[in-house]
């Protein structure tokens, strides 16, 4: 081994050109990606991620509400709303579904379409049989997902059907949709499960057939349903779980372009949001997401994960409006009475939040030590720090110094604070107690110490 | 202010926080080896000598000191007689 000599700098490598902090660090490849499909070697270029259009898609008003009781009306408007804010103009979040079953569901599009907003587009979501297509058709929506189970788990044992039965039902429902002008979105559920050879792709064949002399906005879309959670992102997995493979016969031996497939995840193997990104960078342009992942068992790809991606790889915002997923948490656990765990990247409570005394003594002397991106700025969620005896000197001065809101030569040294860290390690020194410090408890303290600034601060909030 | 003063001054303010008597500090004691003060406990004798010399001190320089020597010495030059 040659040692490498030790470069001597000026001035710090901080790799600004991954880690902008201005921005969430990017996502930056440097070759293409070779995969081996029957003995012969293929080539994904994910470099063309930045010039492709990528998108989010949503399914929180759909597999999101699988998970829960029903939202209201006002609920699913008002997050809606939120959701077109999030994604912002360029559509990064472009549609989402909704059920057509209820009343509550028709009214609720009828709610939404009332807002007038370009994104998300309404999609809607059927079984796959000619009476609920009706559904679709009353409602005036342009595009519906149809359910199309293409595992035999679902064909024989679920549907108790023969493959050919399983087939004509589904292309009848979609003859159905293209008569009325719909464009079917087939769900080929539990595809990671399923025989593709066998099944799969006869009958995304017979789809792309019956739909290639369609205009563009009639042909057939392919949603890739991992309803198990089986997919896999590694290079050379063996089918049917490898991700990049199944992209890759969609698109090279069933003709459905990349824009015309889209990634449904689910979280059994903690690989939901990876297997999203994975789509993305093998060639399918839309992952299908809920907020905050809620959704069936393990849920959904979470959307703010999805968003995030999405900055790293195009490395630009693209008029998304981050700030957007700490109202929709503030919402979601207020009003919906929705619990999102604390350590819940982005959106929980503690995200950003250290217990560490030497992590708090690095916020305290940059704050881009120990944060993600600048979530102050973009998530309207500054560091913080939870007290304890491990949090330090360091940790109540960065405290008690945002509870005062204080900036520069105004903030409190560590020797003005120290008063308060002895009485929190006498709490557990003496009085040997376990939890850690509450947010009334330092209050309590601070306005015993700095009673002059505590008031100030008090009467700022009011 | 005179050094034997700073030097007085020091070492009552080092026995009270450190709770010992004056006669065990000697000049040449480092504050964490030889008189026990961890890093709480250093932050808290900044604090103190801030208060006994009526000084707003800057804080990781005044950290940088690790003698009652090196105390003295500081606080003469802050303290010019």
């Amino acid at each position: 081994m040659e040692l490498r000599p030790l470069e001597h700098v000026q001035e710090p490598n901080l790799i600004k050109e991954i880690f902008p902090h201005s921005i969430p660090p990017l996502i930056r490849f440097e070759d293409r990606i070779r995969e081996t499909i029957d003995g012969e070697e293929v080539e994904f270029d994910p470099r063309s991620m930045i010039d492709r259009d990528i998108h989010i898609t949503d399914t929180t008003f759909r597999d999101g509400q699988q998970s829960r009781p029903p939202y209201t009306r006002k609920q699913m408007t008002r997050i809606f709303s939120m959701l077109s804010k999030l994604g912002g103009t360029q559509g990064v979040i472009r549609q989402t579904e909704f059920f057509l079953y209820t009343k509550n569901d028709r009214d609720t599009i009828d709610a939404c379409r009332n807002l007038g907003l370009r994104y998300p587009e309404i999609t809607g979501w059927i079984r796959a049989n000619i009476g609920d297509f009706r559904l679709v058709k009353e409602m005036g929506l342009k595009e519906s997902g149809l359910l199309t189970s293409c595992s035999d788990f679902h064909i024989f044992h679920k549907q108790k059907q023969t493959r050919q039965q399983a087939m004509d039902q589904y292309l009848e429902v979609v003859e159905a949709a293209l008569e009325a002008g719909v464009r079917p979105r087939c769900h080929l559920e539990d595809v990671t499960r399923a025989d593709l050879r066998g099944f799969v792709i006869p009958f995304v064949q017979r789809l792309e057939r019956l739909t290639e002399n369609q205009s563009d906005h009639l042909r057939v879309k392919i949603r890739l349903c991992d309803t198990m959670g089986f997919g896999l992102s590694f290079p050379n997995v063996a089918e049917p779980r490898s991700i990049p493979k199944l992209i890759w016969r969609m698109k090279e031996e069933c003709g459905i372009s990349g824009d015309r497939l889209e990634w449904h995840g689910h979280n059994d193997f903690h690989k939901v949001h990876i297997n999203g990104a994975t789509a993305w960078i093998y060639g399918v342009d839309a992952v299908n997401t809920t907020l905050f992942g809620f959704g069936e068992r393990t849920g959904n790809p979470p959307l703010e994960g999805a968003v995030m991606e999405y900055i790293a790889l195009k490395g630009d915002l693209c008029g998304i409006d981050l700030s957007v997923i700490t109202e929709l948490a503030e919402y979601f656990q207020r009003d919906v009475g929705a619990s999102i765990p604390a350590n819940y990247p982005f959106a929980g409570r503690d995200f950003n939040t250290t217990r560490a005394g030497i992590h708090a003594g690095g916020l305290r002397s940059n704050e881009e030590i120990y944060t993600i991106f600048d979530t102050r700025e973009l998530l309207g969620r500054p560091p913080r720090v939870a007290i304890t005896d491990k949090s330090g000197t360091d940790g109540v001065a960065l405290w008690v110094n945002e509870f005062l809101g204080l900036e520069g030569d105004k903030r409190l040294s560590l020797t003005k604070v120290v008063k308060i860290q002895r009485w929190v390690m006498n709490q557990y020194e003496k009085e040997g107690r376990l939890t850690a410090i509450s947010e009334e408890e330092l209050e309590e303290q601070v306005e015993l110490h700095f009673p002059e600034l505590y008031a100030q601060a008090r009467s700022r909030r009011k | 202010m005179k050094k034997e003063e700073i030097a007085e001054r020091v070492i009552r303010v080092t026995a009270r926080e450190l709770k010992m008597s004056e006669d065990r500090i000697q000049p040449e004691h480092h504050f964490a080896h030889d008189l026990g003060a961890d890093s709480l406990k250093a932050i808290e004798l900044v604090a103190a000598f801030e208060e006994e010399f009526e000084l707003d001190l800057e804080e990781e320089e005044a950290l940088k000191v690790k003698t009652v020597d090196g105390a003295v010495d500081y606080f003469a030059e802050l303290l010019p007689e």
